[in-house]
Protein backbone atom coordinates (compact mmCIF):
# COMPACT_ATOMS: atom_id res chain seq x y z
CA UNK A 1 0.00 0.00 0.00
CA UNK A 2 1.40 3.32 -0.95
CA UNK A 3 1.30 6.03 1.93
CA UNK A 4 0.31 3.16 4.08
CA UNK A 5 1.98 5.59 7.30
CA UNK A 6 -0.68 8.27 6.35
CA UNK A 7 -3.60 6.15 5.71
CA UNK A 8 -2.93 4.36 9.23
CA UNK A 9 -2.61 7.99 10.59
CA UNK A 10 -5.56 9.50 9.73
CA UNK A 11 -7.65 6.40 10.29
CA UNK A 12 -6.03 5.96 13.48
CA UNK A 13 -7.24 9.53 14.24
CA UNK A 14 -10.56 8.70 13.55
CA UNK A 15 -10.77 5.88 15.81
CA UNK A 16 -9.20 7.83 18.58
CA UNK A 17 -11.58 10.56 18.47
CA UNK A 18 -14.43 7.95 18.14
CA UNK A 19 -13.33 6.07 20.96
CA UNK A 20 -13.39 9.20 23.24
CA UNK A 21 -16.77 10.02 21.93
CA UNK A 22 -18.20 6.40 22.49
CA UNK A 23 -16.26 6.63 26.31
CA UNK A 24 -17.31 10.49 27.19
CA UNK A 25 -20.56 10.56 27.95
CA UNK A 26 -20.64 7.12 29.30
CA UNK A 27 -18.18 8.38 32.22
CA UNK A 28 -20.54 11.35 32.74
CA UNK A 29 -23.33 9.02 32.97
CA UNK A 30 -21.50 6.37 35.61
CA UNK A 31 -20.45 9.85 37.50
CA UNK A 32 -23.63 11.14 37.96
CA UNK A 33 -25.64 8.03 39.07
CA UNK A 34 -22.75 7.60 41.59
CA UNK A 35 -23.50 11.37 43.09
CA UNK A 36 -26.89 10.21 43.01
CA UNK A 37 -26.37 7.51 44.58
CA UNK A 38 -24.13 9.08 47.81
CA UNK A 39 -26.58 11.66 48.05
CA UNK A 40 -29.50 8.47 48.60
CA UNK A 41 -27.11 7.34 51.05
CA UNK A 42 -26.70 10.69 52.61
CA UNK A 43 -30.34 11.58 53.09
CA UNK A 44 -30.99 8.06 54.16
CA UNK A 45 -28.07 8.12 56.73
CA UNK A 46 -29.64 11.67 58.16
CA UNK A 47 -33.55 10.20 58.18
CA UNK A 48 -32.27 7.87 60.37
CA UNK A 49 -30.23 10.33 62.45
CA UNK A 50 -32.66 13.04 63.03
CA UNK A 51 -35.45 10.18 63.82
CA UNK A 52 -33.06 9.20 66.81
CA UNK A 53 -32.87 13.06 67.89
CA UNK A 54 -36.60 13.08 67.73
CA UNK A 55 -37.23 10.05 70.13
CA UNK A 56 -34.32 11.35 72.58
CA UNK A 57 -35.81 14.84 73.12
CA UNK A 58 -39.51 13.68 73.39
CA UNK A 59 -38.26 11.39 75.69
CA UNK A 60 -36.72 14.05 77.65
CA UNK A 61 -39.96 15.95 77.62
CA UNK A 62 -41.80 13.42 79.00
CA UNK A 63 -39.16 12.86 81.63
CA UNK B 1 -54.13 13.56 21.04
CA UNK B 2 -52.72 12.17 17.90
CA UNK B 3 -50.14 9.56 19.22
CA UNK B 4 -47.14 11.29 17.26
CA UNK B 5 -47.64 14.24 19.23
CA UNK B 6 -48.85 12.52 22.53
CA UNK B 7 -44.98 10.84 22.28
CA UNK B 8 -43.39 13.95 21.66
CA UNK B 9 -44.82 15.66 24.54
CA UNK B 10 -43.93 12.05 26.68
CA UNK B 11 -40.28 12.37 25.45
CA UNK B 12 -40.38 15.97 27.23
CA UNK B 13 -40.42 13.99 30.59
CA UNK B 14 -37.14 13.98 31.96
CA UNK B 15 -37.36 10.49 33.26
CA UNK B 16 -39.27 9.59 29.64
CA UNK B 17 -36.51 10.33 28.06
CA UNK B 18 -33.81 9.18 30.22
CA UNK B 19 -35.62 5.31 29.39
CA UNK B 20 -35.87 6.31 25.81
CA UNK B 21 -31.74 7.61 25.43
CA UNK B 22 -30.69 4.45 27.26
CA UNK B 23 -32.95 1.87 25.36
CA UNK B 24 -32.31 3.34 21.76
CA UNK B 25 -28.46 4.44 22.26
CA UNK B 26 -27.06 1.24 21.97
CA UNK B 27 -29.03 -0.04 18.96
CA UNK B 28 -28.09 2.97 17.30
CA UNK B 29 -24.07 2.38 18.39
CA UNK B 30 -24.70 -1.33 17.37
CA UNK B 31 -25.83 -0.33 13.83
CA UNK B 32 -23.14 3.02 13.62
CA UNK B 33 -20.60 -0.19 13.72
CA UNK B 34 -21.87 -3.06 11.61
CA UNK B 35 -22.54 -0.46 8.91
CA UNK B 36 -18.97 0.83 9.75
CA UNK B 37 -17.46 -2.11 9.75
CA UNK B 38 -18.46 -2.84 6.19
CA UNK B 39 -17.72 0.82 5.00
CA UNK B 40 -14.06 0.54 6.65
CA UNK B 41 -13.16 -2.71 5.31
CA UNK B 42 -14.53 -1.71 1.63
CA UNK B 43 -12.83 1.58 1.71
CA UNK B 44 -9.19 -0.08 2.95
CA UNK B 45 -9.52 -3.22 1.22
CA UNK B 46 -12.22 -3.38 -1.95
CA UNK B 47 -11.38 -0.66 -3.79
CA UNK B 48 -8.82 0.20 -6.09
CA UNK B 49 -6.36 2.55 -5.34
CA UNK B 50 -6.63 5.78 -7.31
CA UNK B 51 -4.80 6.42 -10.16
CA UNK B 52 -2.94 9.80 -9.22
CA UNK B 53 -3.13 9.79 -5.84
CA UNK B 54 -2.16 6.18 -4.90
CA UNK B 55 -3.46 4.78 -1.49
CA UNK B 56 -3.97 8.33 0.13
CA UNK B 57 -7.23 8.83 -1.52
CA UNK B 58 -8.59 6.22 1.35
CA UNK B 59 -8.72 9.16 3.80
CA UNK B 60 -11.52 10.45 1.75
CA UNK B 61 -13.34 7.86 3.50
CA UNK B 62 -13.43 9.39 6.73
CA UNK B 63 -12.68 12.81 5.73
CA UNK B 64 -15.27 13.65 3.57
CA UNK B 65 -18.39 11.95 5.91
CA UNK B 66 -16.81 14.14 8.66
CA UNK B 67 -16.71 17.00 7.19
CA UNK B 68 -20.12 16.46 5.98
CA UNK B 69 -20.99 15.48 9.74
CA UNK B 70 -19.24 18.38 11.37
CA UNK B 71 -21.29 21.10 9.72
CA UNK B 72 -24.55 18.87 9.55
CA UNK B 73 -24.20 18.70 13.77
CA UNK B 74 -24.10 22.53 13.65
CA UNK B 75 -27.02 23.02 11.55
CA UNK B 76 -28.99 20.55 13.99
CA UNK B 77 -27.59 22.27 17.07
CA UNK B 78 -28.86 25.78 15.45
CA UNK B 79 -31.88 24.48 14.92
CA UNK B 80 -32.17 22.85 18.51
CA UNK B 81 -31.06 25.99 19.78
CA UNK B 82 -33.64 28.03 17.96
CA UNK B 83 -36.40 25.78 19.36
CA UNK B 84 -35.40 26.03 22.57
CA UNK B 85 -35.10 29.61 22.82
CA UNK B 86 -38.29 30.17 21.49
CA UNK B 87 -40.67 27.55 23.25
CA UNK B 88 -38.18 27.09 26.33
CA UNK B 89 -38.25 23.25 25.78
CA UNK B 90 -36.21 22.15 28.50
CA UNK B 91 -35.20 18.58 25.84
CA UNK B 92 -33.91 20.93 23.11
CA UNK B 93 -31.33 22.93 25.10
CA UNK B 94 -30.08 19.46 26.39
CA UNK B 95 -30.30 18.30 22.74
CA UNK B 96 -28.35 21.28 21.21
CA UNK B 97 -25.41 20.84 23.83
CA UNK B 98 -25.14 17.28 23.28
CA UNK B 99 -24.84 18.49 19.63
CA UNK B 100 -21.74 20.66 20.40
CA UNK B 101 -18.62 17.76 21.76
CA UNK B 102 -19.65 15.44 19.11
CA UNK B 103 -19.45 18.20 16.11
CA UNK B 104 -16.04 19.45 17.54
CA UNK B 105 -15.00 15.51 17.63
CA UNK B 106 -15.81 15.66 13.70
CA UNK B 107 -14.22 18.80 13.09
CA UNK B 108 -11.16 17.62 14.66
CA UNK B 109 -11.30 14.38 12.73
CA UNK B 110 -11.59 15.93 9.41
CA UNK B 111 -8.92 18.53 10.04
CA UNK B 112 -6.90 15.89 11.10
CA UNK B 113 -7.47 13.53 8.40
CA UNK B 114 -7.38 16.86 5.98
CA UNK B 115 -3.88 17.95 7.16
CA UNK B 116 -2.17 13.93 7.27
CA UNK B 117 -3.74 13.36 3.39
CA UNK B 118 -2.23 17.32 2.40
CA UNK B 119 1.21 16.43 3.39
CA UNK B 120 1.81 13.68 0.46
CA UNK B 121 -0.57 15.35 -1.79
CA UNK B 122 -0.07 19.26 -0.66
CA UNK B 123 3.41 19.26 -0.16
CA UNK B 124 1.95 20.50 3.73
CA UNK B 125 0.43 19.90 6.61
CA UNK B 126 -1.52 23.01 6.70
CA UNK B 127 -2.65 26.04 4.22
CA UNK B 128 -4.35 28.74 5.13
CA UNK B 129 -6.88 28.02 2.34
CA UNK B 130 -10.63 29.67 2.38
CA UNK B 131 -12.15 26.20 3.44
CA UNK B 132 -9.03 24.96 5.88
CA UNK B 133 -9.69 28.37 7.60
CA UNK B 134 -13.40 28.44 7.63
CA UNK B 135 -13.66 24.80 8.68
CA UNK B 136 -11.19 25.92 11.80
CA UNK B 137 -13.44 29.32 12.30
CA UNK B 138 -16.27 25.90 12.81
CA UNK B 139 -14.01 23.89 15.47
CA UNK B 140 -13.17 27.44 17.19
CA UNK B 141 -17.28 28.02 17.40
CA UNK B 142 -18.03 24.76 18.48
CA UNK B 143 -15.46 25.14 21.70
CA UNK B 144 -16.72 28.51 21.87
CA UNK B 145 -20.13 26.95 22.64
CA UNK B 146 -18.87 24.00 24.85
CA UNK B 147 -16.35 26.92 26.65
CA UNK B 148 -19.55 29.33 27.26
CA UNK B 149 -22.11 26.60 28.24
CA UNK B 150 -20.08 25.09 30.93
CA UNK B 151 -18.79 28.17 32.33
CA UNK B 152 -22.17 29.51 33.27
CA UNK B 153 -23.59 28.19 36.60
CA UNK B 154 -27.35 27.92 35.41
CA UNK B 155 -28.13 25.48 33.35
CA UNK B 156 -30.61 27.02 31.36
CA UNK B 157 -29.13 30.12 31.07
CA UNK B 158 -26.17 28.89 30.02
CA UNK B 159 -28.41 27.12 27.41
CA UNK B 160 -29.37 30.04 26.41
CA UNK B 161 -26.31 31.88 25.73
CA UNK B 162 -24.42 29.11 24.05
CA UNK B 163 -27.65 28.29 21.62
CA UNK B 164 -27.44 32.20 20.71
CA UNK B 165 -24.07 31.64 19.69
CA UNK B 166 -25.06 28.34 17.76
CA UNK B 167 -27.16 30.26 15.69
CA UNK B 168 -25.29 33.23 14.79
CA UNK B 169 -22.90 30.54 13.73
CA UNK B 170 -24.99 29.11 11.31
CA UNK B 171 -23.97 32.11 9.08
CA UNK B 172 -20.64 30.19 8.66
CA UNK B 173 -21.98 26.83 6.89
CA UNK B 174 -22.48 28.30 3.77
CA UNK B 175 -19.31 30.22 3.65
CA UNK B 176 -17.47 26.94 4.17
CA UNK B 177 -19.98 24.87 1.70
CA UNK B 178 -19.17 28.00 -0.92
CA UNK B 179 -15.35 28.60 -0.10
CA UNK B 180 -14.09 26.84 -3.33
CA UNK B 181 -16.45 27.76 -5.38
CA UNK B 182 -15.85 31.88 -4.13
CA UNK B 183 -12.36 32.11 -3.96
CA UNK B 184 -9.38 30.53 -5.32
CA UNK B 185 -8.83 27.54 -3.07
CA UNK B 186 -6.12 24.68 -2.93
CA UNK B 187 -8.96 22.74 -1.64
CA UNK B 188 -10.63 20.89 -4.59
CA UNK B 189 -14.75 21.46 -5.53
CA UNK B 190 -17.29 19.43 -5.53
CA UNK B 191 -16.63 15.64 -6.74
CA UNK B 192 -19.40 13.66 -4.74
CA UNK B 193 -22.66 14.59 -5.01
CA UNK B 194 -25.81 12.21 -3.52
CA UNK B 195 -28.41 12.95 -5.72
CA UNK B 196 -26.32 14.21 -8.96
CA UNK B 197 -24.08 12.79 -11.13
CA UNK B 198 -20.27 12.38 -9.20
CA UNK B 199 -16.98 13.11 -10.52
CA UNK B 200 -15.49 9.68 -9.21
CA UNK B 201 -15.82 6.45 -10.23
CA UNK B 202 -18.82 4.18 -9.55
CA UNK B 203 -17.21 1.48 -7.69
CA UNK B 204 -15.38 4.02 -5.10
CA UNK B 205 -18.59 5.23 -3.94
CA UNK B 206 -20.58 2.29 -1.60
CA UNK B 207 -18.10 2.87 0.65
CA UNK B 208 -18.22 5.85 0.45
CA UNK B 209 -22.12 6.42 1.08
CA UNK B 210 -21.67 3.08 4.13
CA UNK B 211 -19.49 5.50 6.07
CA UNK B 212 -21.64 8.88 5.70
CA UNK B 213 -24.73 6.68 6.81
CA UNK B 214 -22.55 4.94 9.88
CA UNK B 215 -21.73 8.66 10.73
CA UNK B 216 -25.32 9.54 10.65
CA UNK B 217 -26.35 6.38 13.18
CA UNK B 218 -23.03 6.83 15.35
CA UNK B 219 -24.31 10.49 15.82
CA UNK B 220 -27.34 9.47 17.29
CA UNK B 221 -26.24 6.90 19.62
CA UNK B 222 -23.47 9.55 20.60
CA UNK B 223 -26.62 12.21 20.88
CA UNK B 224 -28.80 10.24 23.13
CA UNK B 225 -25.94 9.15 25.63
CA UNK B 226 -24.71 12.62 26.16
CA UNK B 227 -28.11 14.15 25.79
CA UNK B 228 -28.89 11.11 28.93
CA UNK B 229 -26.06 12.25 30.88
CA UNK B 230 -26.19 16.18 30.77
CA UNK B 231 -30.22 15.14 31.72
CA UNK B 232 -29.00 12.94 34.32
CA UNK B 233 -26.84 16.07 35.61
CA UNK B 234 -29.86 18.73 35.30
CA UNK B 235 -32.27 15.92 37.31
CA UNK B 236 -29.54 15.60 40.23
CA UNK B 237 -31.26 15.39 43.49
CA UNK B 238 -34.69 14.17 41.85
CA UNK B 239 -36.32 11.16 43.28
CA UNK B 240 -36.34 9.33 39.87
CA UNK B 241 -32.55 9.57 39.67
CA UNK B 242 -32.16 8.39 42.85
CA UNK B 243 -34.46 5.61 42.22
CA UNK B 244 -32.06 5.16 38.96
CA UNK B 245 -29.18 5.21 40.83
CA UNK B 246 -29.99 2.69 43.59
CA UNK B 247 -33.32 1.05 43.58
CA UNK B 248 -33.09 -0.11 47.17
CA UNK B 249 -32.36 3.89 48.38
CA UNK B 250 -35.92 4.41 47.40
CA UNK B 251 -37.68 2.00 49.16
Amino acid sequence: MSYQSYVIAAYGVFAVVLLWDFVAPRIEIARQLRAARLRAARRTSRAAESELTRTDSERQVSE
Amino acid sequence: MNPIVRWFHQLGSPPYFDRFAARWAPVAYVLAILVMAYGLWAALFQVPADYQQGDSFRILYIHVPSAWMSMFVFGLMAFYAAIALVWRIKLCEILAMACAPIGAAFTVITLATGSIWGKPMWGTWWDWDPRLTTELILLFLYLGIIGLYNAIEDRRAAARAAGLLAIVGVALLPVIRYSVVWWNSLHQGQTISVFGQSQMDASMLPPLFAMIAATKLWFIGSLLARARADNLRREAGKDWVLRLAKPEAAR
